[in-house]
C-alpha cells in the first residue's frame, strides 16, 4: 500500500516537471517569435562552428589528396582543354566590356538611375544539416564580416540559398531545397513569374496558369522581385510539365542549376537594406 | 560532470554528423548519433539530469539542424518522458530491446517533427520519405547496440570521477573504516 502510493507519487511529481517544463519550453518557443538566434545560440555556433572548420580543413586535406594523386591521369588533358576555353572567354570577355561600356554611356544620356552590383563575399561551407528534414549548411563568414539576415548565396552556377541567422564568425544558411525556401522567378524565354519552392531536393515551380507556355528544358531564371536575389541569376531548367484536371496551376518540376551534394565554396551577395529585416 | 562529459559527447557528434557523415555514400544515410544519445539518457540517467540533458543536446541540434527554433527540443524532451515513464514499468533497457527501441524511437520523433512542422509552416510541406525514414531507422538499430556500450563506459567514467573526488574529500574519525 505504501509501495503503491509512493509510486504514485512518484509518478504525478515525474508527470508534473515534465509538463512543467514542455510548457516553459513552448512559452520560450512563442515568445522568441522572430526565430533568431539569441546569444547562447550564437555562442554554441561559434564553439561548435570552430570544431566544424578544423574537422573540414582536415577531410579537405585528405580529399584534396586524393583528388590531386589518383586523378592526374586526367589532368594534362584537362589543361588543355581549358587553355582553349580560357582563350575563347578572354576574347568575349572582351565583347562583353565593350557592351557594358556602351550600355553605362547610354544609361547616362538617358539619365538612368545606375545601381552599382553589390560587393561579395566568398565563403566556405563548414557543417551540412544533419536531419532528413531540413536542408541548411553553416558557413565560415558571420556577422563581424557584415553577413546579415537575408542576404542571398549564390555560386557560379547559380542560386543557393539565403542567410538565416549569423553569430560574429558563423551563419547559417537555408538553402532553395528546402521546403521552407520560396523565391520568385521567371521563365526566361516567356518571362513568365512563378515562384520556385524546394522539395530537399529539386524544385517545384508554383503559380503558373494553365494558359502559359512552359516545355520540358526551359530556363529559370530569378525575376529580381522581393529584393532578395539580383535579376537574372540561373535557378534550373524545366525537367517535367504537368497540367492536372483540376487546379488552375501547372505543376512544374525543375532542375536546379546548382548540385547541392557538391557545394563547398559559395558567394555571399552582401545587399544592403535587405527586406527579411 | 556526468552533464558535462555528455555535452562533451553530444558536441562530438553533432561536429561529425555535420562534417564527416554528409560526405558519406547515400546509401550509407547520415546516422543521427544523437539521437541515439538522447534515447540512452533517456533509459540510463535519472530524470533530473536526463531532462537538463535532453533539452540542451535539443538546443543544440535546433543550432544546426532545421528552421524552427525550439522544435528539437520539445521532441526530445517529450520523448525524454515518454521513455523515462516506460522504463520504469518495462524493461526496455536491457540489451535485446535496444535494436528496436531505437527504431520505434526514431519513427515516432520523426511523426512529431513531421506534423510539428506542418502546423508551424503548412505551406512548406515536408516530404515524408519511408525510404529515407525506413532506412535511417535501419542504420540505428545497426549501430545502437555498440553505440550504447560507447555510452556506458562514459558514463561509468563519468561516475568513477564523482566517486574519486569524493573518495578524496577529507573525512573527520578514522577513515580507514569502512
Amino acid at each position: 500500500m505504501r509501495k503503491r502510493a509512493k509510486r504514485t507519487r512518484q509518478i504525478k511529481a515525474l508527470l508534473l516537471f515534465g509538463v512543467i517544463l514542455v510548457l516553459v519550453l513552448m512559452l520560450i518557443v512563442a515568445t522568441v517569435g522572430r526565430q533568431e538566434f539569441n546569444a547562447p545560440h550564437k555562442l554554441a555556433l561559434e564553439v561548435i562552428g570552430k570544431a566544424q572548420s578544423g574537422v573540414t580543413v582536415v577531410t579537405d586535406f585528405f580529399t584534396s589528396f586524393w583528388d590531386d594523386y589518383i586523378a592526374l591521369l586526367d589532368v594534362r588533358k584537362e589543361n588543355l582543354r581549358l587553355r582553349q576555353e580560357v582563350k575563347k572567354f578572354r576574347a568575349t570577355n572582351n565583347e562583353y566590356r565593350e557592351a557594358v561600356a556602351t550600355n553605362v554611356r547610354l544609361s547616362k544620356l538617358l539619365g538612368l538611375k545606375e545601381t552599382l552590383p553589390p560587393p561579395t563575399l566568398t565563403t566556405r561551407i563548414v557543417g551540412k544539416d544533419p536531419s532528413l528534414w531540413f536542408r541548411t549548411v553553416i558557413i565560415d563568414r558571420g556577422s563581424s564580416d557584415g553577413v546579415k539576415q537575408g542576404m542571398p548565396v549564390v555560386t557560379v552556377e547559380g542560386i543557393v540559398g539565403q542567410i538565416m541567422s549569423s553569430s560574429p564568425h558563423y551563419a547559417k544558411v537555408l538553402l532553395a531545397s528546402d521546403p521552407n525556401s520560396a523565391i520568385d522567378v521567371l521563365i526566361q524565354n516567356t518571362r513568365v513569374q512563378g515562384i520556385i519552392k524546394g522539395d530537399g531536393t529539386d524544385f517545384q515551380l508554383n503559380y503558373v496558369l494553365k494558359n502559359c507556355a512552359v516545355t520540358e528544358g526551359d530556363a529559370i531564371v530569378t525575376s529580381g522581385l522581393g529584393g532578395v536575389f539580383p535579376k537574372g541569376l540561373p535557378v534550373g531548367n524545366v525537367t517535367r510539365v504537368t497540367k492536372s484536371r483540376r487546379g488552375m496551376f501547372q505543376e512544374i518540376s525543375i532542375q536546379p542549376a546548382v548540385d547541392f551534394t557538391q557545394i563547398e565554396h559559395l558567394i555571399i551577395i552582401m545587399k544592403e537594406n535587405s527586406l527579411a529585416e | 560532470m556526468l552533464i558535462f562529459s555528455f555535452i562533451l559527447l553530444g558536441t562530438t557528434l553533432l561536429t561529425i554528423q555535420t562534417t564527416i557523415f554528409p560526405m558519406l555514400p547515400a546509401w550509407m544515410g547520415n546516422p543521427d548519433l544523437l539521437f541515439l544519445l538522447v534515447v540512452y539518457i533517456a533509459i540510463r540517467l535519472d530524470i533530473f539530469p536526463g531532462a537538463v540533458l535532453a533539452l540542451l543536446i535539443g538546443l543544440l541540434m535546433d543550432i544546426f539542424a532545421g528552421v524552427f527554433l525550439g522544435l528539437y527540443p520539445v521532441i526530445y524532451l517529450l520523448l525524454f518522458f515518454l521513455l523515462q515513464g516506460l522504463s520504469r514499468h518495462l524493461v526496455i533497457d536491457e540489451t535485446v530491446h535496444q535494436a528496436p527501441l531505437a527504431v520505434a524511437s526514431y519513427l515516432l520523433a520523426s511523426s512529431g517533427i513531421y506534423i510539428f512542422a506542418t502546423i508551424l509552416a503548412p505551406d512548406a510541406s515536408l516530404t515524408w520519405s519511408w525510404r529515407d525514414i525506413l532506412l535511417s531507422a535501419l542504420i540505428l538499430a545497426v549501430i545502437a547496440i555498440p553505440f550504447y556500450q560507447l555510452c556506458s563506459g562514459i558514463h561509468n567514467l563519468a561516475l568513477k570521477g564523482i566517486k574519486n573526488r569524493a573518495f578524496l574529500r577529507s573525512k573527520s574519525g578514522n577513515r580507514f573504516l569502512a
